[in-house]
């Protein structure tokens, strides 16, 4: 085998394939940073932690859950709460009473339009500050009709209720019919038997059709990552009710279900001014929502033309 | 070394070098542009103001005698204590204006009529008792302590009573499941002022924040 020419390339000492220490370091050169590169480019990997982890990706359907599986699963959701917030938060996986469904009453009459029900409601969910995540709408309309193109959810005046108008909150049906439930492509929302349509958030592909599907504009998508303070977050959770959320799926109102499924009212009723909330179990005929349904003049579910057969009336005094 | 070649043109080693050298050049440079990222959208949003933690409070508009019963609230309660000022056994005498409105005593300047339409109800022993200023009467000629008061209003409002013992009217809170926990009906007076009952306007809490700021008021346009 002969010898390189020496005598061209005094400097560079032969190797055994041929490669001189300068090709050699160049080599490496290119390789190190073309590598350095390469990992740097994959640097958003990194906060994949928020979109999903191994034991979220690897979790099992909602209904196909034993209950040993939920327990880790409740014990994931505190962890990743706690090292979030610094807040150790009690998340229960609270199931539907037997004998109950409930329903929601809405007397138009005293409704004040001051939109306390609202941020009750978002204190009580851990919806998003920033972006605002709300699942309440409080519609102010001009008497005489109830014409939803007149309607206006951003009025300011320095005092609630004005001369001339009534106020229509608006939020989740929870239609006996959900239109929302039946688009959903991965069947991450349907109705439970006391008649709340949840949503498994760890279940949800962010997919928006149930949000196109709802004619009552009551799904809200979290297109950021969700922002709630620490000191206004809400410790008392429930798997498919305010456990915080993450980027890249829909919520809605569920009736307080940490709440309404322990047996205390939603959060927007307790909070209401003049009382104009009523919530209970439709199928006890002592309860308050029965005596209206009976007593009062229910007038409508909203859109009912659509056939969704909503849970949540309408009702006037007198 | 002698790289430079005769004819003028790079040898293929230098080249090779100079690719090389080239692509390091290109690899660090995008390395870097990665870690900076320069491309990140991350002041998309605009600070929301938080809500007022007085919009969040789920107590009711006012108290009650029962309320102050209940916390021995001594100040409040002293406004009850009638025969520290009146003289028992002595009805107080009523003053009216030529229109009919009540005059007022400076001792009660905190009240405010305003009961009924046109502030017709404007005697205090429709539902005072003159002969025992702690207790209150009916129409009908019951006599009810404070804190029955809700049976007072329902001797002329009937129907909305009725509401009221069903539930209906006016705020209750606690637990929908009475087997559950507790359940609290407020009295009339926790939301309504007995002498001056309509329900009082009140400031709305914000309404709902866009995604983006909007924008500012368009720049009227100089006229010359």
């Amino acid at each position: 085998m002969p010898l390189p020419d020496a005598s061209l390339h005094p400097d560079e000492t032969p190797a055994a394939a041929g490669m001189s220490r300068r090709s050699f370091l160049r080599t490496s050169a290119v390789l190190t940073t073309g590598l350095a590169a390469l990992a740097s480019s994959l640097r958003p990997l990194l906060e994949l932690d928020d979109y999903t982890t191994v034991q979220r990706f690897m979790q099992k359907y909602y209904k196909e859950m034993t209950p040993a599986d939920m327990a880790k699963v409740l014990k994931r959701i505190e962890d990743e709460v706690q090292k979030q917030y610094g807040i150790r938060p009690h998340v229960r996986d609270l199931k539907p009473m037997d004998g109950v469904q409930f329903v929601y009453c809405l007397n138009l009459t005293r409704c004040i339009g001051c939109r306390k029900c609202v941020h009750a409601c978002v204190a009580e969910n851990n919806q998003s500050r920033n972006p605002e995540i709300q699942y309440i709408r409080v519609l102010r309309m001009p008497h005489g009709s109830l014409d939803l193109d007149k309607a206006d959810h951003d009025y300011a005046p320095p005092t609630v209720p004005e001369k001339g108008y009534f106020y229509m909150p608006v939020q989740c049906q929870q239609c006996k019919n959900p239109p929302c439930v039946k688009v959903c492509p991965v069947h991450a929302t349907w109705q439970e038997t006391d008649g709340i349509t949840v949503i498994d958030y760890d279940w949800c592909i962010g997919c928006r059709y149930c949000e196109a599907a709802c004619p009552y504009w009551a799904r809200r998508f979290n297109f950021t990552k969700p922002e709630i303070p620490k000191d206004r977050l809400n410790p008392e959770m429930a798997y498919l009710g305010n456990r915080p959320r993450r980027q890249g799926v829909m919520e809605k109102c569920h009736f307080c279900i940490q709440r309404s499924r322990a047996g205390r009212m939603p959060a927007c009723h307790d909070v209401c001014p003049a009382g104009a909330r009523k919530f209970g179990n439709v199928l006890d005929p002592n309860s308050e929502v029965s005596y209206i349904l009976r007593n009062k003049r229910v007038f409508i579910q909203l859109k009912e033309e659509l056939g969704t057969s909503p849970r949540f009336f309408y009702y006037f005094d007198v | 070394m002698d790289d430079r070649p005769r004819n003028g043109k790079l040898s293929d080693r230098t080249k090779a070098a100079l690719i090389q050298w080239s692509l390091v050049l290109v690899f660090s440079g995008l390395a870097v542009l990665f870690i900076v990222n320069p491309w990140r959208q991350s002041h998309l949003l605009y600070p929301i103001p938080l809500v007022d933690k007085s919009f969040l409070d789920p107590a009711p508009n006012r108290r009650s005698y029962a309320d102050f019963v209940r916390t021995k609230d001594e100040d409040a309660l002293s406004d009850f204590d009638c025969y520290a000022c009146h003289e028992n056994g002595k009805p107080p005498t009523l003053r009216y204006d030529a229109q009919q409105h009540l005059i007022i005593p400076r001792e009660h300047s905190d009240i405010v009529m305003g009961h009924g339409e046109q502030g017709r109800n404007n005697n205090c022993f429709n539902c005072h008792d003159e002969n025992n200023l702690t207790l209150l009467q009916t129409r009908d000629g019951r006599f009810l302590k404070f804190q029955d008061s809700p049976q007072l209003c329902g001797s002329c409002h009937g129907p909305t009573y009725e509401d009221w013992e069903a539930g209906v009217h006016g705020r209750m809170s606690g637990y929908w499941d009475h087997s559950l926990g507790p359940y609290t009906r407020l009295p009339c007076v926790n939301c309504h002022n007995p002498h001056s009952p309509r329900f009082q306007g009140r400031k709305p809490a914000p309404g709902p924040h866009l995604l983006h700021e909007p924008a500012s008021a368009p720049v009227v346009a100089a006229t010359h």
